[in-house]
C-alpha cells in the first residue's frame, strides 16, 4: 500500500510539475469564465446547464492532452522497463496513473465550483442539477481518462496517443446522430454508445443508473484493457 | 552443465518470437547463487531479450524461467522482488533529482523511512553519488547516469542483479570503477551482465555464456577454452620441424607460426596431464633447441571466434 502511495505521489508530482497542467487549467478557466458570464448576462437564469455542456466538450479536448504522456512517454524514455521490472503489479501502476490524471480533473471541477458559488451568492439556484452535473462530469471524466490511458499504453508516440483518444471521443460524442438512422435493434445499440446521450440527463438534473453504469463500465473496461496491454508484452 | 547447488536462475528451453522474427531460440542455462556470469554476444544477438524475460518485462513465447524459485510467468511479482535490473542506456526519470529518484525507487521496492535512507546512503556511497544527489538526473553525464541506475538496482538488497551493458559509454576510469563494484558484489548477489565487449566481460565474469543470433552457443566459454590448450614454443627451427616432432603426440591438433614473432610457434592440443612432458621429450628427441614452452591462459577470444564462425561454416 505504501509502495502504491509512493507511485501515486510520483505520478501526481510529474503531472502537477509539468507546465501542461497549468496551461490546461488556465485555458479551461478562461473559456469557462467567459462562457459562464455571457450565458448569465444573456439568460439571467442561475443555472449551470450550459456550463456543464461546455465542460463536457472541453473535457473531450483536454483529457487527451493530460493522458497522452502517461505511458507513451515512459515507453519512449524506456523508464517503463524500470517500472515494470520493479515489484509493482500492473494494476497498481495503471491505477496510480489513472488516479493522478483524475486528480487534475477533480482540481478543474473544484475550480469551476467558483461559478456555482457565485450563483449561490448572488441568486437562488436549484442545487439538484448542479450536484448531478458535477457527479456526471466526474464519471464522464473517469471514462475519458480510462480511454486516454489505454491509448497511451498502446504507443510510444504521445501525439498518436492523443489523436487516438481524441478520435474515439469525437466519434462517441456524435455517434447517436448516425445511430438514429440505423434499423432496430442496431440503432439502440449504437445510440447507447453515445457519450452525449448518457451525459445529457446529468446536466439537467436526472441521474439514471444506466448512465452511471455506462460511464463506470467504460472506465473499468478501459482500465482492464490497459492492464492487459501492459501485461501482454 | 548445471551447477551442483540449487540454481538461483534457471532457464529451460526458452524461446521468444517478436511477431514473425525469432529473437531467442531454445536457450537453457542455470546460474548458482553468488556467481558473476557474463552473457557475451554481438549487438542484436538476443542478450537484452533474455534479460527482459528474466526480469519479467517480457514473457517467453515458450519455455520456463525461474528466479529464486519463482516462475516469471506464474509469479512475476515474486521474481521482481528477487531481481533488480539495470537496462541498457540507464533510463531515468529526467525531471527527478538523484536523491528523489533513489527515494522513489526505494519506495516502490517496499523500503520506507529509516530503512530507505540507510539503503540509499549505502548505495550512494558505493557508487560515489554524494555530490550529485541534488542534481536532476537529466543533467547527469553518461557515467553518472549509469551509476545512478546501478545504485537503484542495489536498493532492497536483491538476490539477483541483471546489468545490461553496464560499462557502455563510460570512460576508462569509470569502467574500472564499475568493474570493481561488480566484483565486490560477488557472493552477496548473483550477477548476470551482458556485454558485446569481450575483454571487458572476461575481466569481470567468473563464467561466460556466448549467444549468437538468439542461440546459446556455450554456457561456459572458459571451460571450453580450457578444454583445448594453447602452448607457445620458442625455438630456432622451421614450422615443419616442429610439426614433424609433435606429429606422433596424442592430442596435438595444430602447429602454427606465432604471428607475434619469428621462431615462435603456437601448439593447440587437447588438455591432458602428461602432455607437457610428452612434448618436451619429443622436442628433445628431435634435437630441437627449446628456449621456451609456455602454457597460455584460456583464450576466450579464440573460443568466441570459433563458436561464432561455426554456423557460417556449416551454411
Amino acid at each position: 500500500m505504501r509502495s502504491f502511495a509512493v507511485l501515486l505521489g510520483k505520478e501526481a508530482t510529474a503531472l502537477f510539475s509539468s507546465p501542461i497542467a497549468y496551461v490546461l487549467m488556465t485555458v479551461f478557466l478562461l473559456i469557462m469564465g467567459y462562457s459562464f458570464t455571457l450565458t448569465l448576462f444573456l439568460s439571467h437564469q442561475p443555472s449551470m446547464v450550459h456550463i456543464f455542456f461546455q465542460m463536457f466538450v472541453l473535457f473531450m479536448l483536454t483529457v487527451p492532452l493530460i493522458t497522452m504522456r502517461l505511458f507513451a512517454e515512459e515507453r519512449k524514455l524506456k523508464t517503463l522497463e524500470v517500472l515494470l521490472t520493479a515489484p509493482l503489479s500492473e494494476v497498481a501502476i495503471v491505477l496510480a496513473k489513472f488516479l493522478a490524471a483524475m486528480s487534475l480533473i477533480v482540481v478543474m471541477l473544484v475550480l469551476s465550483g467558483a461559478y456555482a458559488a457565485s450563483l449561490a451568492w448572488f441568486g437562488d439556484p436549484d442545487f439538484g442539477p448542479i450536484y448531478s452535473g458535477y457527479f456526471g462530469l466526474l464519471l464522464f471524466g473517469s471514462a475519458l481518462v480510462g480511454t486516454g490511458l489505454l491509448a497511451s499504453a498502446l504507443t510510444a508516440n504521445q501525439v498518436i496517443a492523443a489523436l487516438i483518444s481524441l478520435s474515439v471521443f469525437l466519434l462517441l460524442w456524435i455517434i447517436d446522430n448516425f445511430g438514429w438512422l440505423l434499423p432496430s435493434p442496431a440503432d439502440t445499440l449504437v445510440v447507447n454508445l453515445s457519450l452525449s446521450v448518457h451525459f445529457r440527463p446529468f446536466a439537467v438534473g436526472s441521474i439514471y443508473l444506466s448512465d452511471v453504469g455506462f460511464f463506470l463500465s467504460v472506465t473499468l473496461l478501459t482500465l482492464l484493457l490497459t492492464v492487459r496491454a501492459l501485461a501482454r508484452r | 552443465m548445471l551447477p551442483a547447488v540449487s540454481p538461483v536462475v534457471l532457464a529451460e528451453r526458452v524461446t521468444k518470437w517478436y511477431g514473425p522474427r525469432r529473437a531467442v531460440t531454445d536457450v537453457s542455462f542455470a546460474i548458482a547463487p553468488g556467481e558473476i556470469v557474463g552473457l557475451l554476444g554481438p549487438n542484436g544477438s538476443g542478450k537484452s531479450t533474455i534479460f527482459r524475460m528474466l526480469t519479467g518485462y517480457l514473457v517467453p513465447t515458450s519455455g520456463r524461467i525461474e528466479v529464486a524459485g519463482h516462475d516469471v510467468v506464474e509469479d512475476s511479482l515474486g521474481v521482481r522482488r528477487a531481481i533488480s535490473y539495470v537496462p541498457e542506456d540507464a533510463p531515468l526519470y529526467d525531471h527527478m533529482r538523484v536523491g528523489e529518484f533513489l527515494h522513489f525507487m526505494a519506495g516502490i521496492k517496499g523500503l520506507h523511512g529509516p530503512k530507505a535512507r540507510e539503503a540509499i546512503d549505502e548505495a550512494a556511497e558505493r557508487l560515489d553519488l554524494a555530490r550529485v544527489m541534488e542534481l536532476t538526473t537529466g543533467k547527469l553525464s553518461r557515467g553518472f547516469r549509469q551509476r545512478v541506475s546501478i545504485a537503484q538496482a542495489l536498493l532492497g538488497d536483491p538476490k539477483v542483479l541483471v546489468l545490461d551493458e553496464p560499462t557502455s559509454g563510460l570512460d576508462p576510469h569509470q569502467v574500472i570503477a564499475v568493474r570493481d563494484l561488480i566484483e565486490s558484489l560477488a557472493g552477496r548477489h548473483t550477477v548476470l551482465l551482458a556485454s558485446h565487449i569481450l575483454p571487458e566481460i572476461e575481466k569481470i565474469a567468473s563464467r561466460v555464456m556466448i549467444l549468437l543470433d538468439g542461440v546459446l552457443l556455450t554456457s561456459d566459454a572458459m571451460k571450453d577454452a580450457a578444454h583445448d590448450l594453447t602452448l607457445r614454443l620458442s625455438a630456432d627451427v622451421t614450422e615443419d620441424a616442429v610439426r614433424r616432432a609433435t606429429k606422433a603426440i596424442a592430442g596435438v591438433h595444430e602447429v602454427v607460426a606465432d604471428p607475434d614473432g619469428a621462431g615462435r610457434f603456437l601448439l593447440r592440443a587437447e588438455q591432458r596431464p602428461s602432455l607437457a612432458a610428452d612434448l618436451v621429450s619429443a622436442l628433445v628427441a628431435a634435437q630441437i633447441p627449446v628456449r621456451e614452452l609456455t602454457e597460455l591462459r584460456p583464450d576466450l577470444e579464440r573460443v568466441f571466434l570459433d563458436l561464432t564462425r561455426r554456423p557460417e561454416a556449416a551454411a
